[in-house]
C-alpha cells in the first residue's frame, strides 16, 4: 500500500493538569484521507489530544503539527485546516442557524456563498429552520448545528468529538454516512468515541487510548484479524449425544442439550473444513449462524491487559 | 481595509446588542432621563446655578458619561462572559482570528454601544433644555470614545475572569457606580470638604465626566488635556492587558 503524508502529527505530546497527566507522551500520525478513530473510556486523553492540535488546549510538552505546520507557532495556518465538533453542544441564542453559520466562516476569513450554504444546510437537514432561532432547534438539529458550523471553512481535517453520543439511532446512522461522503471527497476524519460499533462501522485505523497512553493504533481490518475470533453456530435437526472426534479435536463444543454444536477458532481461518466434517459426520444441520467477535471484545481483552474495566 | 475575520466578530457583537434595543439602548436612556427629571428639574435643580450654568446642564455631560461608562463595560462583559457560559467561546478559541483581532473587534462593538447610548442621551437632554450647541466638539467625541474603549477592554477582562454572574456585576457595582457617582456627575467636588476634594481627584472617573463637562458646557475643574492623557494611558494599559491575557489563554484555554 502507497503510504501518504500525514495529515496530522503527534510528537511526544503531554498535558498535565496539576498532579493529574491527561496525556502521556502520545505519538500518532494521521494519514492523508482517512477515517481514525480514537477509543477509549472516559477521562482517556482523547478530547485533550483534539484539543492540542484544535488549539484549545496548550500541551506541557511536546508538538502537534498540521499540514506539517506547528499548531502553536503557525496556529493561524493550521486553524484553516482543522475543523472540530466540540462534545459540548453550545449554541447562540440571538442568531438564526443561517446567521451563525456565516459569522462561523467569517471568523475563519471565508465569505460563505450561498451555493455552499445551501449544500451544508441540506446535508445536514436543517434547510427548514435556516432561519430559526437557535433556541428552537432539537438536541439533534443543534447536533447537527454544530458539525455544519466545523465544515464552512472547508477544512483538511474534521475532528469529531464524541459526534453521537446522546443521538438516538437514525441520526447516528444519518450521521455516520455523511462522514464517509465527506472522506469520499478528501477530506481527513479523527473521530473520537467510546461507541465500539462506531468505530467498527466507520474507521480505517483505530487507536486505543487509555489515562492518557496510547496503547495502540492499527488498521481495523488487520486489528480484527489479527486479535478477532470467529464463532460458526450449527443447529441440528435432531440431537446428538457425543461429537463427532473430528469436531471435538477442533475444540467444538455441544450446546442446548445436543441439538447445536458451536467451533470457535482464529478469524482468519476457513469455516469451510468445518463444514465439511459437520455434513460428512452425517448430522442433518437446521441452520448456520457465524459471528465475528467485534472491537468490543478486543478492546475489553485489551484493557484488561493493562489492569482496567472498560 | 479590516479583514473579513476580525469585522465579522465586530458586525457579529453589534448584531447582538441590536437584537435586544430595549435592553441595551433604550433602558439606559431612560434611566438618565430619570435623574434628569429627578435631580435636574423636580429637586429644584432648574432653579440652580452652577458654574454660571443651570444645575440641570451642569449635570448632562456626567450622565452622558454614565451611560458611556456602564453600556461599554457591559457589552463586552455580557457578551464574552455568555459565550464562555455557552460554550461558544470555542468557535473563537478554534478560528484563526489572532488575540489582537479578537480584542479589537469586542472593544469596538461595545464602543458602537457606548456612542449609540451617549449620543441619545444627550439628544434627550438638548431637546429637553432647547438647547444643542456643543462648545468643543472634538472633545465631545474624544472623551465619550476614549473612555468606552478602556471600560470595554476591563469589561472584557472581567468577564475573563468571572466564573460566575455575581462575578460580573462586581466590578460594576463596587467600583464603577461608585467611583462614578463620587466623581461629580451631580456635583462639583471642589465644594466637597478639603480632605474628600482631595480625596477624589484619585478617582479617575472625576476627570472623565469634567473633560466631558468642558465639551459639553465650556467650563471645567481640571484641564482636559490631563482627562484625555489619563485615558490613553488607561485605554494603551487595558488593551495590553487584554491582548496578554488571551495570548496566554488564561482562563479560556487549559
Amino acid at each position: 500500500m502507497e503510504a501518504t503524508r500525514p495529515v496530522v502529527e503527534i510528537d511526544h505530546l503531554s498535558k498535565r493538569y496539576g498532579a493529574l497527566t491527561a496525556l502521556e507522551d502520545a505519538n500518532l500520525d494521521i494519514r492523508e484521507g482517512e477515517i481514525f478513530a480514537l477509543l477509549g473510556p472516559n477521562g482517556a486523553g482523547k478530547t485533550t489530544m483534539i484539543g492540542c492540535v484544535a488549539g484549545l488546549v496548550v500541551p506541557t510538552r511536546g508538538t502537534a503539527r498540521v499540514l506539517g505546520h506547528d499548531v502553536q507557532r503557525d496556529y493561524r495556518f493550521t486553524r484553516r485546516a482543522v475543523g472540530l465538533v466540540p462534545q459540548e453542544i453550545n449554541y447562540d441564542p440571538f442568531f438564526t442557524v443561517e446567521e451563525i453559520l456565516r459569522f462561523q466562516a467569517g471568523y475563519f476569513g471565508v465569505r460563505l456563498s450561498d451555493e455552499k450554504l445551501e449544500e451544508l444546510l441540506r446535508a445536514m437537514d436543517l434547510t427548514a429552520k435556516r432561519r430559526s432561532g437557535t433556541r428552537a432547534l432539537s438536541g439533534g438539529m443543534k447536533r447537527r448545528l454544530l458539525i455544519a458550523k466545523a465544515l464552512v471553512h472547508d477544512p483538511k481535517v474534521l475532528f469529531l468529538d464524541e459526534p453521537t453520543a446522546g443521538v438516538d439511532v437514525e441520526l447516528r446512522r444519518d450521521l455516520w454516512s455523511y462522514v464517509r461522503r465527506l472522506r469520499e471527497r478528501g477530506t481527513t476524519i479523527v473521530l473520537t468515541t467510546h461507541y465500539l460499533e462506531e468505530a467498527e462501522e466507520l474507521a480505517d485505523r483505530i487507536g486505543m487510548i487509555d489515562r492518557g497512553r496510547i496503547l495502540l493504533v492499527e488498521e481495523k481490518r488487520k486489528l480484527l484479524e489479527r486479535f478477532g475470533q470467529k464463532s460458526l453456530h450449527v443447529a441440528l435437526a435432531e440431537p446428538v449425544h457425543a461429537l463427532p472426534p473430528a469436531l471435538a479435536g477442533r475444540g467444538a463444543r455441544l450446546l442446548e442439550g445436543g441439538c447445536a454444536i458451536e467451533v470457535v477458532q482464529p478469524a482468519h481461518e476457513e469455516l469451510g473444513p468445518v463444514l465439511r466434517e459437520v455434513l460428512g459426520a452425517g448430522l442433518h444441520v437446521r441452520d448456520v449462524e457465524t459471528r465475528r467477535s467485534a472491537l468490543e471484545d478486543i478492546y475489553v481483552r485489551l484493557l484488561a491487559e493493562h489492569g482496567r474495566q472498560p | 481595509m479590516i479583514a473579513l475575520g476580525p469585522r465579522t466578530l465586530f458586525v457579529k457583537e453589534v448584531r447582538r446588542f441590536l437584537r435586544v434595543p430595549g435592553q441595551t439602548l433604550l433602558s439606559p436612556v431612560i434611566t438618565t432621563v430619570l435623574y434628569l427629571v429627578v435631580f435636574g428639574f423636580a429637586l429644584g435643580g432648574s432653579m440652580r446655578q452652577v458654574h454660571d450654568v443651570p444645575y440641570v446642564t451642569y449635570i448632562v455631560p456626567g450622565l452622558i458619561m454614565l451611560g458611556v461608562i456602564s453600556n461599554s463595560f457591559l457589552n463586552t462583559s455580557s457578551s464574552f462572559f455568555m459565550m464562555k457560559m455557552q460554550e461558544t467561546i470555542v468557535d473563537l478559541l478554534i478560528s484563526p482570528l489572532t488575540h489582537v483581532q479578537i480584542v479589537g473587534a469586542m472593544v469596538a462593538a461595545a464602543t458602537v454601544r457606548a456612542a449609540m447610548v451617549g449620543a441619545l442621551t444627550w439628544a434627550v437632554a438638548a431637546i429637553a433644555q432647547r438647547e444643542a450647541a456643543i462648545p468643543h466638539p472634538l472633545y465631545a467625541i474624544a472623551f465619550p470614545l476614549l473612555t468606552s474603549i478602556g471600560f470595554a477592554a476591563l469589561g472584557l477582562l472581567t468577564a475573563i475572569w468571572a466564573e460566575k454572574f455575581e462575578q460580573v456585576n462586581f466590578v460594576p457595582t463596587f467600583v464603577i457606580t461608585p467611583l462614578t457617582f463620587l466623581g461629580g456627575v451631580f456635583y462639583d467636588v471642589q465644594r466637597l470638604p478639603g480632605f474628600f476634594a482631595t480625596l477624589s481627584h484619585f478617582n479617575p472617573i472625576l476627570y472623565v465626566v469634567d473633560g466631558m463637562r468642558y465639551a459639553l458646557i465650556g467650563s471645567s475643574s481640571v484641564d482636559p488635556l490631563v482627562g484625555l492623557g489619563f485615558l490613553v494611558v488607561f485605554d494603551a494599559v487595558s488593551i495590553a492587558i487584554c491582548i496578554q491575557v488571551l495570548r496566554v489563554g488564561w482562563k479560556l484555554r487549559s
